[in-house]
């Protein structure tokens, strides 16, 4: 169920503000309590599609440590679909909701 | 003699499990070694191979990671072949227009074309429009696709689309250059050879090296696409 929503995780993590892979991968686990523990590697696929979609940008800084890293960041299109995405689980998670709150037992099975 | 790095090993497999998009391979590479290190760095308990080898566990398996990559670069591919085709499209427009500038330029005699001549004309026209048309409507369609995060069926046959509307273009598109070569040979066939028919051989030449560009890049895109869900099979089998 994670994989599918991957974009919109990504997508959020970064909406705080430009990041390098691996601070993105910290965000998610942060702000998930722990429960998004994702394989690492899975998250750069996905930082590279939404930067193709231009959803994200990229560019390469120097690091403290003297390493060229790659920092992404979100872009007006990428905060767009992020918006978009985030209204429909919204709703989605409202309806869930709503059908687990009206459990009872049906009053005439018959 | 240098330390062992399972970082280092470990991206070396990964580069090679990237090698269909050398640029790719060459990116991620350093990408990757800057992640793992930034991980050892964070969590360096025990030895320093020890924290190595939890960070490229951490990481995950490289052809699995390949496999996701094998589907942006075949997306970012396929992009680069509906901008190729309506580049190639729009060279061929100058080319034709530039040979029928010269002609007027230096009042060429043109040579008995007749009824033949008329035929062709036709023909070159609307096989040329064909292909604009067709080639647009290949680039607004893969434009607008979403790449997905694996290959699916669904995606394959999107591809399938887009690359009948390529072939489509491309065989129009050669069909008009075919068909301006008749006409070169039709204008040139009365004057005696001379440095007038040189601009009219050059932008022969320019249309020919173009369509078979085009075709060339369709073809590299529909290997990379069978070999892409060879990978896709093997990997989710």
């Amino acid at each position: 169920m994670l994989k599918g929503h991957l974009d919109m995780i990504v997508l959020a993590a970064l909406s705080a503000g430009p990041a390098h892979g691996y601070a993105v991968i910290e965000e998610i686990k942060r702000r998930s309590g722990g429960a998004f523990d994702l394989p690492e590697g899975t998250v750069y696929p996905v930082l590279h599609r939404l930067e193709q979609a231009g959803l994200l940008a990229g560019r390469w800084v120097t690091a403290a440590s003297g390493r060229r890293r790659r920092v992404y960041a979100i872009t007006r299109r990428g905060r767009r679909e992020l918006g978009e995405r985030r209204a429909v689980w919204e709703q989605f998670s409202e309806a869930i909701g709503s059908l687990f709150k009206g459990s009872r037992p049906w009053q005439n099975p018959a | 003699m240098a330390e062992p790095s399972v970082i280092s090993e470990y991206v070396d497999r990964l580069a090679r499990a990237l090698d269909f998009d050398p640029s790719l391979a060459r990116r991620l590479r350093r990408e990757v070694e800057d992640h793992l290190r930034e991980a050892v760095a964070a969590n360096p308990a025990g030895d320093r191979l020890e924290a190595e080898r939890r960070a490229v566990a951490s990481f995950g398996d490289p052809r699995a990671i390949a496999a996701q990559f094998a589907v942006v670069s075949l997306a970012k591919r396929a992009r680069r072949v509906g901008i190729a085709a309506i580049l190639v499209i729009a060279v061929v427009f100058l080319a034709m227009k530039a040979r029928l500038a010269w002609y007027v330029v230096m009042e060429c005699a043109t040579g008995q074309m007749g009824a033949l001549g008329d035929i062709v004309v036709s023909i070159d026209r609307f096989a040329f429009w064909l292909a604009v048309l067709v080639g647009i409507a290949g680039w607004v369609y893969i434009d607008s696709l979403r790449t997905p995060a694996v290959f699916t069926p669904e995606y394959r046959a999107q591809l399938g689309r887009f690359v009948l509307l390529c072939l489509a273009a491309t065989g129009a598109l050669i069909a008009s250059v075919v068909s301006d070569g008749v006409l070169t040979s039709l204008r040139l066939s009365g004057p005696r050879w001379s440095v007038d028919v040189v601009i009219p051989i050059i932008s022969m030449a320019i249309e020919v090296v173009s369509a078979v560009g085009l075709v060339v890049s369709v073809r590299g895109m529909t290997r990379q696409t069978a070999s892409t869900a060879r990978a896709a099979f093997r990997w989710h089998s």
